[in-house]
């Protein structure tokens, strides 16, 4: 075992990094206590400029003072692990307190722990991140060794995705566009509603919504809440279902995705806002039958739903989406037209930005004529994505060469 | 119906199991039977994901079920690796605690997916999360066994390398979990990284394996500190699996899918 050597005596440890992180904590926490908040972020081409000043630093640095106390304290393994854990701390906080902008200014607000990404210690704790991994990642790129290329590939990429990531967020545009049938538009807006021009308008042609059957459930008379006595609570009706639910036996008569009532009883109808019904019957654990129509109705029709005893109701549960897509069309300032299909998860690239479908008119369910999409501008993205899939070489070549053989027999 | 054919695989994989136990020292059949009560799970989630018409994927229940089915895999492999039975039975007993809570615990099996949810990125996404949870429960387990083997008796080093092992293939998944979501998510959602409290866990969680990961590459030779990092490690990783759920931040989750109506 080694000899425990007086603190701040060279080469520094555990405790001195853990101090320092501590320490670099503790001043960020006075800046953000006594600075004003503005909500300021780097906007191109400054943090281009900035970016690229620190990297040259940072290079110069390394090949300058590659052979000091403190480029060997500043890439080592205890700073590495002190900083990270600093980092753990502020990251559990952002897990436990809502990340949201709050009228109040108690401690919480003060600290910027509720807007913790913004917040001075945050970046700090970042800023320092970077350093010492591209200390690190630097000092084993030159002299490149071969056996080295999973470190090299993880590390950089974790450093490129930090760097990019950080100076790109003041770049990202995300903003909203509701567009109408037959209607184009070119405005845009942000989270405060404020309005953008767009270097592009889109025209809905056709908004489209496939619908899931809507489901069986039992709920309370009084409070109208969901009876979960027993599961499965809610059964998805089919043609022809015959199904137990909670005590009562439940059969599908019949059944109509669009129908609309006439009289006393649900008629199959497409009309605009015809909705799903269904003719049931139900055997009681006493063996009483009952036998009803149910539907979840629309935005311009009634629900209805069917009374099992004083205290409990069938009820038809609407109906949740299964696909919803926006027939478009994009016209750019060049006067280009294109056809295209916004779907979820299935975005489209125009003129630089990202179109994606966000939402619709909920309230109208299948019958909206209104598309909600996100449009997005992020052109440090390529960067980014680079330095996602340097790391995810990098964690196969973990997976592939697991725990190198260690010789564990020094003591 | 679906929840009476989940008692009979949970009871074949519970009696197969104990069979092994019994039989443990008759090699060929121990590992037959707990091949055979694995395959049984595996088999339910193929019949889940035929019957769901959609990957069972989205419920707490289903990817306990899944956990249920690598955990016994994940034992096995390592049995065969390494030779420990103690290690082979915790994940069974593990796995059976899991299949447990799936039964006192049973769920709405809906066939309802969200579109959000309805991407070739979210099989990979969870499928890659579950495995590096197995594997990463797998080293926790190591790392009980070797702490309780520091304060009362002589701590076995090849103890320390599986734990190190499971650790270097639990944390390959689970960075490939987090990159594969960043990707679909700047696919679905227009982002790769919006703080959602979820990702926030699995950063936390992953820092958490990553300051394990530094310190044994650092001090090889000091034991306890490490095993300590590992077992609290997991501790986090539970937090992310359940627990965010319960915290003040889950109300602005987008991964909270299994209260859908």
């Amino acid at each position: 075992m080694s000899i425990k050597k007086p603190i701040w005596q060279q080469p520094w440890g555990y405790a001195e990094s853990f101090i320092i992180s501590f320490g670099i904590l503790s001043i960020g926490y006075g800046l953000e206590w006594m600075l004003p908040k503005t909500p300021s972020t780097l906007i191109f081409p400054i943090n281009l400029i900035l970016g690229s000043c620190f990297f040259i630093l940072l290079i110069l640095s390394h090949f300058l003072f590659r052979k000091t106390k403190t480029h060997a304290f500043l890439s080592s393994i205890p700073l590495t692990i002190s900083l990270v854990s600093v980092l753990s701390i502020l990251v559990i906080i952002m897990g436990i307190l809502p990340q949201i902008p709050s009228p109040q200014n108690g401690l919480v607000q003060k600290l910027g722990l509720n807007q913790m990404t913004g917040s001075y210690p945050f970046l700090m704790i970042n800023l320092l991140l970077l350093i010492v991994l591209g200390l690190v990642s630097l000092k084993k790129t030159f002299p490149f060794k071969l056996k080295n290329w999973g470190f090299v590939c993880s590390h950089w990429g974790l450093w490129i995705v930090i760097f990019a990531g950080g100076l790109g967020s003041g770049d990202l545009r995300r903003l909203k566009m509701d567009v109408f049938e037959n209607k184009m538009e070119w405005r845009s807006y942000d989270d405060q509603n404020r309005f953008y021009e767009m270097p592009l308008a889109i025209k809905l042609k056709d908004f489209k919504i496939d619908e899931f059957n809507p489901k069986l459930a039992v709920v309370e008379n009084e409070s109208g809440e969901l009876y979960e006595a027993q599961k499965p609570s809610m059964i998805m009706i089919e043609k022809g279902l015959a199904c137990d639910l909670q005590s009562w036996k439940v059969e599908i008569e019949e059944f109509y995705v669009n129908s609309g009532r006439a009289g006393d009883r649900y008629y199959k109808l497409s009309d605009f806002g015809a909705a799903p019904a269904a003719k049931v019957q139900v055997v009681s654990s006493q063996n009483d039958t009952l036998r009803g129509w149910i539907s979840c109705g629309s935005f311009n029709r009634p629900h209805e739903s069917l009374k099992l005893d004083d205290n409990f109701s069938l009820v038809m549960t609407v109906p949740e989406p299964k696909r919803f897509s926006s027939d478009v069309t994009f016209i750019t300032p060049d006067g280009k037209k294109r056809d295209e299909v916004l779907e979820v998860n299935k975005p489209v690239s125009v003129n630089g930005w990202k179109i994606y479908q966000l939402s619709y008119d909920d309230k109208m369910g299948r019958y909206s004529d209104k598309s909600i999409l996100e449009v997005v501008r992020d052109p440090w993205q390529p960067y980014v994505y680079l330095g996602i899939f340097m790391m995810m070489i990098g964690a196969i070549y973990m997976f592939w060469k697991g725990r190198e053989k260690i010789n564990t027999d020094v003591s | 119906m679906i929840w009476s054919n989940f008692i009979l695989v949970l009871l074949t994989s519970s009696l197969l199991w104990l069979f092994a136990l019994l039989l443990y020292k008759k090699e060929f059949l121990k590992r037959l039977f707990i091949i055979l009560g694995t395959a049984c799970i595996g088999a339910f989630i193929a019949f889940l994901w035929v019957k769901l018409e959609r990957p069972p994927l989205r419920t707490l229940g289903e990817t306990r079920l899944w956990y249920a089915f690598f955990l016994p895999a994940i034992g096995m492999i390592t049995y065969l690796r390494w030779r420990f039975n103690w290690m082979l039975f915790y994940s069974l007993g593990l796995s059976l605690l899991f299949l447990g809570i799936n039964y006192m615990h049973p769920e709405n099996f809906s066939k309802t997916l969200m579109p959000a949810l309805q991407s070739p990125w979210f099989v990979p996404h969870v499928v890659v999360y579950i495995f590096a949870y197995a594997f990463l429960a797998a080293s926790s387990l190591v790392a009980v066994r070797g702490l309780y083997q520091h304060y009362y008796k002589t701590l076995d080093k090849k103890v320390m390398l599986m734990a190190d092992n499971l650790v270097y293939l639990g944390f390959a998944f689970l960075s490939l979990g987090l990159l594969f979501g960043a990707l679909w998510a700047k696919e679905a959602w227009g982002h790769y990284w919006t703080w959602d409290p979820k990702e926030t866990w699995a950063l936390i969680t992953w820092l958490g394996y990553l300051i394990y990961i530094h310190r044994r590459y650092h001090m090889p030779t000091v034991f306890k500190s490490s095993l300590w990092i590992l077992a609290l490690a997991f501790v986090i990783l539970l937090v992310c699996w359940f627990g965010v759920n319960y915290l003040p931040s889950a109300q602005f989750s987008v991964h909270t899918y299994s209260q859908a109506p």
